[in-house]
Order: C-alpha cells, then structure tokens, then sequence
C-alpha cells in the first residue's frame, strides 16, 4: 500500500468509523436502559436516509434541512417504538426480539409503499468535488461525515454528564429501581433514551444518504456492524460503541481496501468471537449494568 | 401520627410474605423492626416506599393514604428509602448520586444546603466527593446511600439494615449518625437484623417473624424481654445482661 492509498483508506477509515459510532451508540443507549435490543434500529437508519431524500431530492430543500429533519422524525419513530413496543414487552426478551424484527419489516415495506419498488434512489450529491491531499482524494460528501458525528457525540457526552435529565438516564440505566425511589420516571427514560437512539440514528442515514444506495434493505449491513459494535465495546457501555466503532471502523475499512469485503466482515465477526472469549463484558463493559 | 400501617398484607404471587401487621410510628422518632432473614422486613419497606402493592390493608402517611403511590412519587410525599445492600448508582460520583438523590427539588439554594448537611453528617463523602461510588468501601457506600437520602430532605426515611456487612467499627459510625439525625429531628424507620443495635438506637420496637409482628413495644422494655434475649441478642441466662452494654 503506497502513500497516497494509505492516507485515503484512513480518512475513509475514519468517516466510516463515525457512522458506525453513531449508529452503535443509539443501540447500546436504548440497551443501557431497557436492557432489550431493538432489532429494528437498523430500520431507523434506513428512515432517516429516506427522509433525507424526501426533503432535500424531492421537495428540492437545503441539504442540511433534511438533516435536520430527519433527526426528529426518526427520535419520534424511536418514542413510538418505545411506547407501542417495548412498553409491552416489559423484560421478555423473546417478545421484544419477535416485535421489533416485525417491526423492521413493517418500516421496510412502508418505505417501498411510500417512496416505491424499483431501484436505489438517486440522489444529487450535494457536495461535490473531493478534498485532495497527495494524490489521494477522500469527497467532500463524506468527509462532511466526521465533523457532523463528532459534533453529535460530543453533545450526547455532554448531555449525559451535565445536564440532570442526562444524569436521570444514566442512573436509570444503572439500577432503575433504585432511580424510581429518587423520583426519577423509568418510563420516561426509556423514552428519552429511545428518542436518542432514533435521533442518532437518523442523523447517520441522512447523512450516508447521498453516498449510500438508498433502499428499504439498506438497514441490514449497518445494524448487524452496531451490534457487533456493542458487543465489542459492552452491551450498555456507550463509550465504549464509540472506542469499539473506531477499531471496527479502521479494521473493516483497511481489511476491505487491502483484500475485499467478505474478509472484511469476516475479520469484524472474528473479533467479536475474541472479544467474547476474553472480555465477555466487552472493552469498557461493567460486570452489572 | 406521621406514618401508619393498618392491618397490611403483601403477597408475592399467592406467597403471603406480610401478614396483617399494624405499624405505627410517631414524628420524630426511630422505630425499629427486627426478625431474621425472611421475616419480611424489606418486604414492609418496599410496600411502604410503593415498591410492591399490598394486597390489603391501608398505609397512611401525614394523614393521606399512600398505599397506591407510585415508588417515584413517594419522594414528593417526604419518604425517602435507603434500601438493602446501599444500592448507590455505581459508576457515577459521589456527587452525582447526591445530587440524584434531590431529583425532585429545584430550589437551588436549598439544595445546596442539603449538600452541606450530608457533609457535616460524613466527612468522608466530601472527601470522596469525585470518586465513583462503586468504587466505595461498603461502609463509605452505606453513608452514600444514607446521604443520598437526606438530599430530599425526607419527613421519614426508611433504612432497610444499614449495618449489614460492616465492621463494628463502621457499625458504630452508622449508629452514630442514625442517633444525630434523631437528635436533629428525623424520623426513622429501622429494620435490622442486628438487633442489639437497633435496640439501642430506637424507641420503639416491632418483633416480626415469617410476615407477623410477634412482639412490640418500647426499645426499653425489649431489651428486656426474655425471649428477645434469647432469640435475638443471643443471651442464654437470663438476669445478667443489660441493656446498658448494647449501647452500640
Ligand atoms: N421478589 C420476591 N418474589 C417472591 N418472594 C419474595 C420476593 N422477595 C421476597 N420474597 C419472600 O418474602 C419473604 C419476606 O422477604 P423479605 O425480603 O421481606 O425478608 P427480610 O425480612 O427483609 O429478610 P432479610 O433479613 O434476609 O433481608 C421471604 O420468604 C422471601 O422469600
Ligand atoms: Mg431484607
């Protein structure tokens, strides 16, 4: 690998690296809190992408209207499943596994309804041109990537550290008995954290919108990349999706640049059986949640 | 009369772990319930704090009935409970638990003094006011809890064996802060298996076994009974011992 090739497989390294951060983290928040997983998470991303292409394709908006469109609208899909879904399943697992995969189906048929059958949705990039360092060059379309999800993460970081409701959230998440004595509303925070989890979500596939093939199916790759995610970095833990994002990221992104796709994936799934065999609680897993 | 329990039974599916026990204890008081495992003490706290529902019976607290009250609502009403096994949120500070524990408050100024006030009572949490609370020995976890409490400045706190598991030496530091925050005014609800202890601190006592309340009366005049002796301060003769030693 020369120079060039190498600076470029980095920067792509690490605009990949932050849409699985952004979408692994969303996963291992709602897990934190409701200690469920929610299968159709990957049906958020997928909304959010299309909710771009609504706004910004086909309405003809500014492109980070979309963006910004599409953060609330998937934190309300996020609610919603909270409410109608999880709020019913209560602790059983197998419920909460059958419900939210049918609920992945149901968001993929929606869209086909919605934006219909037929090939991947085209959609003008926004940013053209590409940053050239050397003579590697990395598109402005998904470099913007980096800052947004940076931005994203660090709000996130600050809200559940500085403000009280951030604090309510984790303390429900780390023993939400205990937090209901305090005052604090279990349901509520369940909510809130599916609402991030949907907001993050979101924000990532409106991002990847104009350099992904956007498809009612686009959801299945990413999902099954963020519970790797978590499983490296411990379940609840959501610094470490964000530390286990950044080496997946690297290693899925160098491994495909270096042999091909399918080793890619293979190599991500090897490290999570590894993970599993010597930290079963993951990187900055906790022995109880 | 600041908290009464009227003929309460709580069951755990067909399980009767309460059977019809009357509690009542006056404002400014510690009362203390004691019996061995199983006997049903959390069990009583855990319905009065609306963490289970009785199955019958009515719970009264200030005057209003409290027996449907949602476990996150009971703070508003003045309870605050200090559960078993300290249960601090273990991977935030010692600060933030605190500062969980007045959740419901916004009076900024206030709040600030109950921080002062949880300072006063253990010094050692200012100290550790950085360090996550997980990391805390058990004893210093026990004064979190038991802080954390204080922070909505409750009418009653429930403390649900706050000595479990330490040493005497952290034994007598808890009893110690129990007793000041008698003095101070608090009212307290004790269950303990260490009876000696809670004897000493409290006025007044209940005996429970298997979900019944078998004794009650004075801490005083239990101290003296033969039979608790026997069965819970573990005094064989009768005649010899005294109360005076229990002082923990
Ligand atoms: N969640 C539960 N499900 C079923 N039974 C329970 C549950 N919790 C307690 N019990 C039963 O209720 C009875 C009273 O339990 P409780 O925890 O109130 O006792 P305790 O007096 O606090 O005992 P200890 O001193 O060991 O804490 C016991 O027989 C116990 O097995
Ligand atoms: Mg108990």
């Amino acid at each position: 690998m020369d120079l060039d090739t190498f600076v470029q497989t980095l920067l792509n390294s690490i605009q990949t690296s932050s849409v699985y951060a952004l979408v692994a983290v969303g996963l291992a928040m709602a897990f934190g809190v409701m200690k469920m997983a929610n299968f159709a998470h990957g049906e958020f991303y997928m909304i959010g992408a299309y909710v771009l292409y609504q706004v910004y394709q086909l309405w003809g908006l500014n492109f980070w209207i979309g963006v910004v469109v599409a953060i609330p609208v998937v934190a309300l899909l996020g609610v919603a499943t909270e409410r109608v879904i999880f709020r019913n399943t209560g602790a059983n697992i197998l419920a909460g596994f059958m419900a939210t995969v049918g609920l992945g189906f149901v968001l993929q048929v929606a869209a086909l309804q919605i934006w219909g059958h037929g090939l991947m949705k085209r959609i003008d990039t926004p940013y053209m041109g590409a940053a050239e360092i050397g003579d590697a060059h990395v598109g402005w379309q998904r470099l913007i990537i980096i800052p947004c999800a940076i931005a994203m993460l660090i709000a996130l970081r600050w809200f559940l550290y500085n403000v009280k409701l951030g604090k309510a959230l984790r303390a429900c998440a780390q023993d939400p008995e205990t937090a209901s004595l305090q005052g604090i509303k279990v349901r509520n925070m369940t909510m809130l954290a599916m609402a991030i989890a949907g907001a993050s979500a979101g924000l990532a596939g409106a991002l990847m919108a104009p350099v992904a093939a956007i498809t009612p199916y686009m959801g299945h790759h990413i999902v099954i990349i963020a519970f790797i995610v978590i499983v490296v970095g411990g379940t609840a833990s959501v610094g470490g999706a964000v530390v286990a994002a950044i080496i997946l990221g690297f290693i899925h992104t160098f491994v495909t640049t270096l042999v091909d796709s399918t080793t890619a994936a293979m190599v991500g799934v090897g490290i999570m059986a590894l993970t599993l065999v010597v930290r079963p609680q993951g990187l900055l897993g906790r022995e109880t949640p | 009369m600041l908290l009464a329990l009227k003929d309460v039974w709580v069951h755990y599916r067909k399980v009767a772990a309460v059977r019809g026990i009357s509690i009542s204890v006056e404002e400014g008081e510690i009362v203390t319930l004691i019996g061995a495992n199983g006997a049903g003490k959390s069990t009583t706290l855990r319905t009065i704090s609306g963490l289970k529902r009785p199955s019958s019976g009515a719970i009264e607290f200030a005057g209003e009935r409290i027996d449907t009250v949602a476990p996150d609502q009971i703070t508003k009403f003045g309870i605050a409970h200090v559960p078993e096994g300290r249960h601090v949120f273990p991977y935030m500070s010692v600060v933030e638990n605190l500062e969980i524990g007045a959740y419901l408050r916004t009076d900024k100024a206030a709040i600030d003094k109950g921080y002062e006030e949880v300072f006063e009572h253990f010094p050692r949490l200012r100290e550790r006011r950085k360090q996550q609370a997980g990391t805390l020995s058990g004893g210093e976890q026990q004064m979190l809890a038991m802080g954390r409490a204080l922070m909505s400045d409750p009418k009653l706190i429930l403390m649900d064996e706050p000595s479990l598991g330490l040493s005497p030496i952290m034994c007598r530091e808890i009893a110690k802060i129990i007793r000041d925050l008698h003095q101070l005014g608090r009212t307290i609800v004790l269950v303990e298996q260490n009876a000696r202890l809670a004897l000493a601190l409290a006025q007044k006592g209940y005996v429970l076994e298997t979900g019944s309340i078998v004794l009650d009366g004075p801490a005083q005049e239990l101290r003296q009974n033969d039979e608790i002796k026997h069965t819970y301060l573990g005094i064989a003769s009768t005649g010899e011992a005294d109360g005076k030693s229990d002082n923990a």
